[in-house]
Parts: structure tokens; sequence; C-alpha cells
């Protein structure tokens, strides 16, 4: 497979995958701006999904609709759903030729979806959750697309690694801005709090099913970081990302597979052996910089070694 | 409104064949469309007409415009009802573009190697050292198996007798067969069991075609060469036929920084390394191939590039240097070129061209030029002409300038009436000028023109400009089995 198709799958993946992860985020937090009984601040999604500064957060932070707008079809910034999927788009349509006809038709409407002047109109007037839920199954048709029509080779281990490093980035962002918002203070029991952070994640079912106590936050550490069945898990998206990239592995380029396959044993193990008490003896905040940071470097050597064509 | 009323304003005039009337009455051909039409509603119309174009979006069958930042994704203008050629009409088209294309590609080979046709005045040699198009690279360089036109787009029109003219000959990287392609997909869709009701021969062989033509071409005798279409990039408008061939043929698409060349042999850099690469079916002009033999400045070629195909390491289809035969001036010899190489007549006419570089000729054609349209040689798309009858005063004092610049780049040919077609638009039928552009295909085994090919249409009232950079749509073109 030609270099410059696998970093368009790659970035195509990553793209969809932050895409579902902001939407997601969206619709919980717009519930939950509905039912707080203190002003609901947005400023923690923006921190996540905007590179925003300060001063011109504080002015989207109480305004639910404009700030909807801002992460959805501003134009201007660069991390909006408009401007994501049509980065995705325009990565798809480089490779046209590598993915099935059927997903290239499901980007581009999803484009043409994000295009459509109505949506900022019904984000303005109409139930966001509605707008949002139809994005949202837009995306989950991206996903049952390549599920069912990529062929298993190549294109599909990058789409997947692609996917599975934006996700653990993702999982370990949200997380940490979620405690930022306490100073990391785990003694904390408000229970609607981790109640929408779990929600948000699609991880509320699953919280109720494993631990029968109530909230508590070193439970949902325990489960966003190491439950090996929860597929937003860090451990999960791990294990996933290991499992595509091990389908690499061939006769030509030895060196450069054994690096990065270096590097992501090393991530696993980590993680792997960790339990709560580690983490926030450690630190929880510097745990999840630093798997953060062995994710970049893992993107940035795959750049290197397969993506490189300059 | 019932759609009886579709035909009520259907005019043509006198000095127009139209294809889907004659004295007042539908042609056999088009009898069972107009039938089935007749049935329809205008909602129904319009409903197909909506349907046509939101599969083209879907598909990304579209070119982006840039404006103020932003992309504008447009599709090119599709008109539904089909054109319709007949068997007897379509024997007589393949076996004239057969012939014409014999003797371009023997022509090809002689200038670029024994000049026979020079030295024996048939051409005259200034005409071809003139021609911008013409590489002294390609002289005496091997062509595999001496075919030189791999991929042809002929274009054709019909006057008002009814008979078929040629209006140029596409040598180089002809464009558009996707919408041959495309446009019988969506026909199939938007009017379900008329095909097959109607014995329209399939398109569909193009691709395979092609593909068998491209493996035939690889230098090395391997078992699985690998073909690459060389395209460059997404922001060239013909981009979604490039990833359409790519995909049909299930070969690589490449832009130019995926190759590059070591030791006379052209690779791609993949995932796994560097593959080398057999055959291409390159769809970036000839100035921009190779940079360190062409303009230097190119950033879709590839460096090396033409050494390697001197050495015969590697296929490029179409052959560089085509541009010496499908010039507008040299147009006016392929009659003669085909008495030369085949001793046999033309089949399909050519319309007369004066040449500009002759004194005599010139004057003839500025004298008379209301009557004419004067177009630059190497120029394609519609761009560069003036069309005498519409042009102000101005304007052809302008051009006259121009034209006394440089003579030899330019010819002039009495203005040819397109032939008209139906259209669908504003909910009746109305016609509307045609040309028509096959495409053949040459290979080891022959030429092979796959029975169709790509109907443009001057969407604008009386215009005879089909170029879709001039505000062309184009038809699905069905050619009939009996």
């Amino acid at each position: 497979m030609l270099s410059r198709v696998a970093d368009s799958l790659y970035w195509t993946s990553r793209y969809m995958e932050r895409t579902d992860g902001i939407l997601r985020m969206l619709k919980i937090n717009y519930a939950s701006s509905q039912d707080d009984i203190n002003e609901f601040s947005w400023k923690p999604v923006l921190r996540i999904f905007s590179y925003l500064e300060e001063e011109e957060a504080n002015k989207l932070a109480y305004e639910s609709r404009a700030a909807l707008k801002y992460l959805v079809t501003s134009r201007e910034n660069p991390n909006s759903v408009y401007n994501i999927v049509t980065r995705a788009r325009e990565n798809a349509r480089s490779v046209q030729d590598h993915i099935t006809k059927e997903l290239w038709q499901c980007l581009n409407d999803f484009y043409h979806t994000v295009r459509d002047e109505q949506l900022v109109n019904l984000l303005d007037r109409e139930d966001p959750v509605t707008v949002l839920d139809g994005l949202i199954k837009q995306g989950l048709l991206y996903y049952g697309t390549i599920d069912i029509t990529m062929a298993r080779g190549e294109g599909y281990a990058f789409i997947n690694i692609g996917k599975f490093i934006e996700r653990a980035t993702q999982s370990a962002d949200i997380l940490d801005v979620k405690f930022s918002n306490l100073n990391y203070d785990i003694s904390t029991t408000d229970t609607i709090y981790w109640k929408y952070l779990l929600l948000s994640i699609s991880g509320y079912e699953l919280y109720l099913k494993t631990y029968r106590s109530g909230f508590e936050a070193k439970n949902v550490v325990e489960l966003i970081v190491l439950n090996r069945d929860f597929p937003r898990s860090i451990v999960y998206s791990i294990n996933q990302l290991q499992r595509y990239f091990e389908r690499l592995r061939g006769e030509r380029m030895a060196d450069s597979y054994q690096q990065i396959e270096f590097m992501i044993g090393r991530l696993k193990s980590k993680v792997h052996y960790s339990t709560v008490e580690t983490i926030m003896s450690h630190g929880l905040h510097k745990y999840l910089n630093e798997i953060k940071a062995e994710l970049h470097g893992i993107g940035i050597a795959l750049n290197q070694n397969y993506f490189a064509y300059t | 409104m019932q759609a009886t009323e579709l035909l009520n304003n259907y005019f043509v005039d006198n000095l127009t064949w139209d294809e889907m009337y004659a004295d007042q009455s539908v042609r056999d051909q088009y009898s069972r469309v107009v039938n089935f039409l007749q049935n329809l509603s205008t909602e129904e119309l319009n409903k197909k007409e909506e349907q046509a174009r939101r599969l083209f979006m879907s598909q990304g069958i579209t070119f982006t415009v840039y404006s103020s930042g932003e992309g504008i994704e447009k599709i090119f203008p599709f008109d539904i009802i089909p054109r319709i050629i007949t068997a007897k009409e379509w024997s007589h088209i393949e076996a004239g573009i057969k012939q014409r294309l014999t003797a371009l590609n023997l022509f090809l080979k002689d200038v670029y190697s024994n000049r026979f046709i020079i030295n024996d005045g048939v051409v005259p040699i200034d005409m071809i050292y003139s021609c911008p198009h013409y590489l002294r690279e390609m002289c005496n360089t091997p062509v595999p198996m001496d075919i030189y036109v791999h991929i042809a787009g002929i274009d054709l029109i019909r006057n008002n007798d009814g008979s078929f003219y040629i209006l140029e000959d596409n040598l180089r990287t002809p464009s558009g067969v996707s919408y041959m392609l495309e446009n019988r997909e969506i026909t199939k869709r938007i009017f379900p069991d008329l095909l097959p009701a109607n014995n329209v021969r399939s398109v569909m062989e193009y691709p395979t075609i092609l593909h068998r033509n491209l493996l035939a071409m690889s230098p090395r005798q391997i078992a699985h060469p690998t073909i690459v279409v060389l395209t460059p990039g997404i922001y060239n408008s013909a981009y979604f036929e490039h990833t359409t061939l790519a995909r049909m043929m299930g070969v690589e698409l490449v832009q130019g920084r995926d190759l590059v060349v070591d030791n006379h042999k052209v690779y791609m850099k993949t995932t796994t390394g560097l593959t080398q690469v057999d055959v291409i079916y390159r769809r970036v002009d000839d100035e921009f191939l190779d940079p360190l033999v062409f303009n230097a400045n190119s950033m879709l070629g590839v460096s090396g590039l033409m050494s390697a195909y001197r050495m015969g390491n590697v296929a490029i289809v179409n052959a560089p240097g085509n541009g010496v035969a499908d010039d507008k001036a040299i147009y006016a010899f392929v009659p003669a070129m085909i008495r030369y190489y085949l001793n046999e007549e033309p089949i399909l006419k050519n319309v007369p061209t004066y040449q500009l570089r002759n004194a005599e000729q010139r004057e003839y054609v500025f004298d008379n030029i209301s009557t004419m349209v004067i177009k630059k040689t190497n120029e394609s798309g519609g761009y560069g002409m003036l069309m005498g009858h519409v042009a102000k005063d101005e304007e052809i004092s302008v051009y006259k300038e121009e034209v006394m610049k440089d003579p030899r780049q330019f010819i002039a040919q009495p203005i040819i009436s397109l032939s008209s077609a139906p259209c669908y638009m504003g909910g009746k039928l109305q016609p509307r000028r045609v040309d028509l552009r096959p495409y053949a295909l040459n290979g080891p085994g022959g030429i092979e023109i796959v029975p169709g090919g790509l109907t443009r249409v001057a969407l604008r009232e009386g215009s005879l400009v089909v170029n879709s950079s001039q505000g062309g749509g184009s038809k699905d073109t069905w050619v009939l089995s009996v």
C-alpha cells in the first residue's frame, strides 16, 4: 500500500473517531445543562475540544446554543465537527480507490449533511438532542460500513490503528479535564457529575453493573482506564491498537515494525500492571499525561516509518 | 399538466439535423423512449431529474470550486433524456474511427522515426516542427509495440445533412469516459427497465478492456505487473474520473510524489518499501511528466521518468508527444494520411479547415469571418476560440491582431451547425446542440470501441459550444443493437 494512502486512511479514521467523541460529549452535556440547578458551564467541553483562549471560552461558557454551534458548525473553529468531517472526507477523497464505494458515499453524505445550512438553524431553534442524534447516527453508519464492506487488509489495519490511538487519547483527555475541574479531589460525591461523565462516553450502564455502591471517583477512574470490557477504556483501546498493529508484521521493514511494536508493548504493560491505587498514588494527572505522551510518540513513529513519502 | 404537452413546443429549424425529430414525426429509434416519457407527468419527470442530481452528489461525482476559502461542490449538468444512435450509424462511426486512429498511430510512429510522410511531401515539414507538442525527446525512442495512442477520444459532430464529421482528435489524455459509465448507471436507476426494452448495448466492458491492454504493455514479463494511474491530485477537475478508473481496474492511483526513479526504474513508495512500477496510465500532461526533461517547475511529475521510459523499463500510456497528431493544424492533413498510409478513402469526413499561416487562405477567412470559427491549434476545452457569427467588431479586430503575431497557431473552419437532441428543460422537451465522443482503445489485439460514448450538450439555447468548461452538460449515450 502507498505510504500516502496509509496516511490518509489513518487520518480519516482519527477524524471520524474524534467526530463521534465530540458529538456524544455534546449530547450529554446539553442534557446535563438542562438538569443543572447551578448554572451549567461549557468550559470543560470547550477545553477538551477547542483551542479557545480563556477569555473567549468564558464568553461561550453559559450560552448552550452558541457553544454548540461553535463546536458543531463553526467554520472558524478548526476542531468543529464541520471542519473535522470535511478533513476526513478530503482524506477519503484522495484514497477513494482504497475504500469501498459504500464507505466513500457514507463519508460524502456525512459531509453534505454537516455542510447543509439548515443545520445551523436547527441548532438555533430546534431540540439540539435530535440534531446531535441525527449526526451520531451518520457516524454509526460509518462504523458499520467499515465493518461490513472493508477488506481485512493493510488499509483496515491502519484505519483501526488510527481509531484506537484517537480513542485512547480522547478518553485520557476527558478524564483529565473532568478531574482537573475538581482539582483532582477524589472525595467528591456529586453523583450527577459522574453520571453525566459516564453517559457521555457510554459507560454508565456498565458502571452500574460493575459497581453496586453508588458513584465514587476511584471507580470511575478504574472503569475508564482499566476495564478491559469497556470499549472506550484506555486499556481496551491499547489492546486493540496492538492487535491491529500486529497485522502489519511482514518480511520487509522489520526494523520499523519492531520499533513501534516495542513502544506499544511498553505502553500496554504500563497500563496492564497498574491498579487504581497505584495510579492515584502516582498522581492521576501525571499518569494520564504520560499515557498521552506515549500515544503521541507512537503516532510520530508511525508517521516516520510508514507514512513518510516526501 | 400532462406530459403529452412535452413535445408541443419542440421546434427545430430546417437548417439543423435533429436526432429525434424528422419531418414532424419522431424517428424510429426514439419512438419507445418518447412513448415512455409521455406517460410520465411533469412531477414524475422533475422527480427523476432531482433523483439524478442526488445520485451524482451522494457519489461525489462532483468538482470543487474554491471561493472565499470554502469549497463549493458542483456537479456537471446531466440531462436525463438519452441520446440514441442506431446500429447502422454506429457501425459507420466505428469503422471510421478505427481507420482514422490506425492512420494517426502510423503517423506518430513515422514522424518520430523515418519521417517518410515529410520526405514524400504529404505533410509540410514546418507544420511538424512548429507544433509546440512535437517532442524531440521522442525521436527514435522505442515505443512498446509501436502503440502511441492507447486511448483516444475522437469528437464527432453531425451536420444538417445528417452525416458525421470529425471535429477533433484527442490523442493525449482524453477525459470524460467516467461520465459515459456513470451516466449509464444513473439511467439504470431513474428509468428502470427502459434500457433492455430498447436493446441498448452495454458500456461496462470499458475498464476491463483498458486493464487488459495496460497489462499487455508491461515491459517485464511477470505474472502480476504493477499498473498505476497517475493523477495530478484531488484539485484536478477530472480527479473523480481518475479514482473511478483506478477502482474499476483495481489498480493503484498515484500522484507524482508517490513515485521515485532509481537506476532508470520507476518505484512507488509503499508502507513496505519500494515497489517497481511497470505501466503508468498517466493523466498528467506531457509538459509536467518529468521536471528534468520538460517543465522544471512541475510538482506533478517524476524526476527521471523519461529516462526510465527511454530505457524501456516502464510503459507510459498514452505515449508522450502525441500532441503533434491531434494539433488542430495537423488535423487538416489527416485525410491525406489515411490515403498515404492505408491507401483508403476516409470513411468519416473532416470539417474543411483553413490554415491561417497561408496568406491566401487567411485573406479568405478574414473576408468571410462571419461564417467562420477561428481556433487556436493547441488549446482545448473551448478556450481561445472566436465564433465569427456572434463576435463583436472590436473582438474581431483584437483577435486578428493576435492571429497576425503567429498565424501558424490558428486555423479557421466554417461554422458547422451541430445536430440537436431533446433535453428536458423547464417541464418540456427542448432541442439543444450536441456532439459525440466515443472512446477507442488501442492494444496489441487491435482497436476496440465500446458502443457508447459521451454526448456533450450545449445547454444554452442556440449555443454551439458544448465544452463542460463553457457551461456544457452531458447525456447518457445509447447505441442500439438492432
